[in-house]
């Protein structure tokens, strides 16, 4: 080969090579989106910044189901936050934390999280990604620091190479740890029900069940609103005339939000018994039973109780 | 013949190369000459107490001269955000991602270095205290911002922009716990400050680093409110939180540049 031509070739290698660090030879992993059917609106969480990953939401899984985030080893997200129940505890009212600690409200289930403008009976978490915060420090639950957390999944050369496959950082912090918890909870969704099935013209419902879904449409819609069963709002549903529990209040400090809670999903409802923020009906039957003659007046009582009042048997 | 058209070949890929090379070079370079745009200002938040601004220390005994309590410190941390300079020509120049948090048990934090400032005059400043509402609604953030600080309540998602704690035996649980936060509504604590230099001047050159001196004084998180005995633990955003912020955030002042 000439020698002109080799210093030529030489060259053009140089330009390839020094293009620039950032194209570097590896690919990156192909980044996943959030499946969703066309009757649902688009989510508040959208993981732009926040890539979805298969090796993400795999760490997020391994996170997730982790005891050494809590302060003694005992107590991992898993433990409160069962799949077989969507998510929601093993049908306890309230849920036990580190020492045999009771928690105060019954844990909520985990789907559809990228839909929800907050988190939390009180909606006092505002963000996704800090949800865990919550549960991860609390003393009643899982009661361990980030600072503690960190310096163990630095420990750990298992968690160091899957952050570094993910997040291309050799150091976990704690941005890292929520976007991978996020990665795994934000993926969860509940959109194959027998519902969802009949909305996409899949099956249909049973005579029965379109009873049901026309009196859920008159009675319950308002505040649990298809597709998602949930309209995110706060509202006091009649379980008490003095609070034991301010609910909303604690967060916003008005009065007219005493007694509110967040209106949860009614999708996976069987599996999430027992029911309230309290975990006080063990079953449907008896919420259905309060709604339709249990409500309990008081003077932030949500209005559609008095306009709407639940009739199941009409005649 | 053919050798020129390797030549032409080589001279081409020789100018790609350097082309190539130059675009890789970082943004903040300025072309061909070295003579450096910028330079670094130290920003130092002194400690100082009461009305005779007597040196403040942690740790130690100290009393309260309008309520009358005797405090002994444990924990002074807050948050200096969004620093901006004036320069002479009425122009602003603004720090990027800038986070800070003071904390008085650690020295090292109480001079935040604030680099890459263009080189000239300025005559004002601009800084932030407590973290502004986009960064309490944003999710995971990292660096003075991240939760490992403690700096961010969990049960009701917002930064603590400022958190004191301490002993105190007027205190009926014998401590006292100064959580102050809230970036909306009427109990918004964070508080933007503007100070000129008195007649100063701030010379930003790449041979000096100045060091603008601010002064803080804790005895005035009870300027307002009533002392430990009467509020003791301030755990969430409200009034109380707003009156003590407020009073701590009015009392910082510029005191002098070192050159």
């Amino acid at each position: 080969m000439n020698k002109t031509l080799k210093i030529s070739l030489i060259f053009f290698v140089l330009i390839f090579i020094s293009s620039c660090q950032t194209s570097e030879i590896e690919q990156p992993e192909q980044t996943l989106g959030l499946f969703y059917p066309d009757y649902v609106s688009k989510p508040v969480y959208g993981f732009e910044k926040n890539k979805l990953t298969h090796d993400g939401i795999q760490l997020g899984r391994m996170l997730f189901y982790d005891p050494i985030l809590s302060s003694d080893s005992t107590i991992s997200c898993g433990s409160c936050h069962a799949q077989a129940h969507a998510f929601a505890d093993h049908n306890m009212k309230l849920s036990i934390g580190v020492n045999n600690r009771m928690g105060l409200r019954n844990s909520p289930p985990i789907f559809n999280l990228a839909w929800h403008p907050n988190f939390m009976w009180d909606g006092g978490v505002n963000h996704i990604e800090i949800m865990p915060l919550a549960p991860l420090t609390n003393h009643l639950e899982m009661n361990e620091s980030i600072v503690n957390i960190l310096l163990k999944l630095n420990r750990s050369q298992t968690y160091k190479s899957k952050f570094l496959q993910v997040f291309k950082k050799d150091s976990i912090d704690d941005q890292m740890m929520y976007y991978a918890l996020t990665q795994f909870m934000g993926s969860i969704t509940s959109f194959e029900s027998k519902y969802d099935h009949v909305k996409q013209g899949k099956v249909a419902f049973s005579s029965s069940e379109n009873r049901g879904y026309t009196l859920f449409k008159t009675h319950c819609n308002s505040c649990h609103q298809e597709p998602l069963f949930t309209n995110f709002s706060f509202r006091n549903n009649g379980l008490d005339s003095v609070f034991k529990d301010l609910g909303r209040a604690l967060i916003t400090l008005n009065h007219s939000d005493e007694g509110l809670f967040k209106v949860p999903s009614l999708r996976n409802v069987a599996l999430t018994y027992p029911y309230m923020h309290d975990g006080r009906f063990r079953t449907l039957e008896e919420v259905i039973n309060h709604y339709t003659s249990g409500i309990k007046h008081s003077k932030t009582l949500d209005t559609s109780f008095f306009e709407n009042p639940i009739q199941l048997n009409p005649n | 013949m053919k050798k020129n058209i390797f030549s032409k070949i080589m001279l081409l890929s020789i100018a790609t190369t350097a082309i190539l090379f130059t675009s890789c070079k970082k943004d903040d370079d300025t072309g061909g000459d070295n003579t450096p745009t910028k330079g670094t200002v130290k920003l130092e938040f002194e400690h100082k107490w009461g009305m005779n601004l007597v040196p403040f220390s942690m740790g130690v005994d100290i009393k309260q001269p309008k309520t009358g309590d005797t405090l002994k410190f444990t924990t002074l941390k807050y948050y200096v955000s969004n620093i901006k300079f004036k320069k002479s020509d009425g122009t602003w120049w603004s720090q990027d991602e800038s986070y800070h948090l003071v904390d008085a048990s650690i020295p090292s934090s109480l001079i935040i270095s604030i680099a890459d400032v263009p080189i000239g005059t300025y005559t004002e400043m601009q800084y932030t205290m407590g973290v502004d509402s986009i960064r309490n609604v944003s999710g995971a953030q990292t660096g003075a911002l991240s939760t490992a600080n403690g700096m961010f309540w969990n049960w009701n998602s917002g930064y603590i922009m400022t958190k004191a704690e301490g002993m105190s035996p007027n205190s009926p649980s014998g401590d006292y716990a100064l959580h102050l936060g809230g970036f909306q509504g009427e109990f918004n604590v964070v508080t933007v400050k503007s100070t000129d230099f008195g007649g100063e001047v701030l010379n930003v050159s790449p041979s000096a680093t100045p060091q603008i001196h601010l002064v803080a004084n804790p005895a005035k998180f009870w300027h307002t409110n009533p002392g430990v005995k009467t509020i003791s633990k301030i755990h969430m955003p409200g009034a109380n939180a707003k009156q003590a912020a407020k009073d701590f955030y009015d009392g910082i002042f510029f005191d002098h540049i070192h050159p």
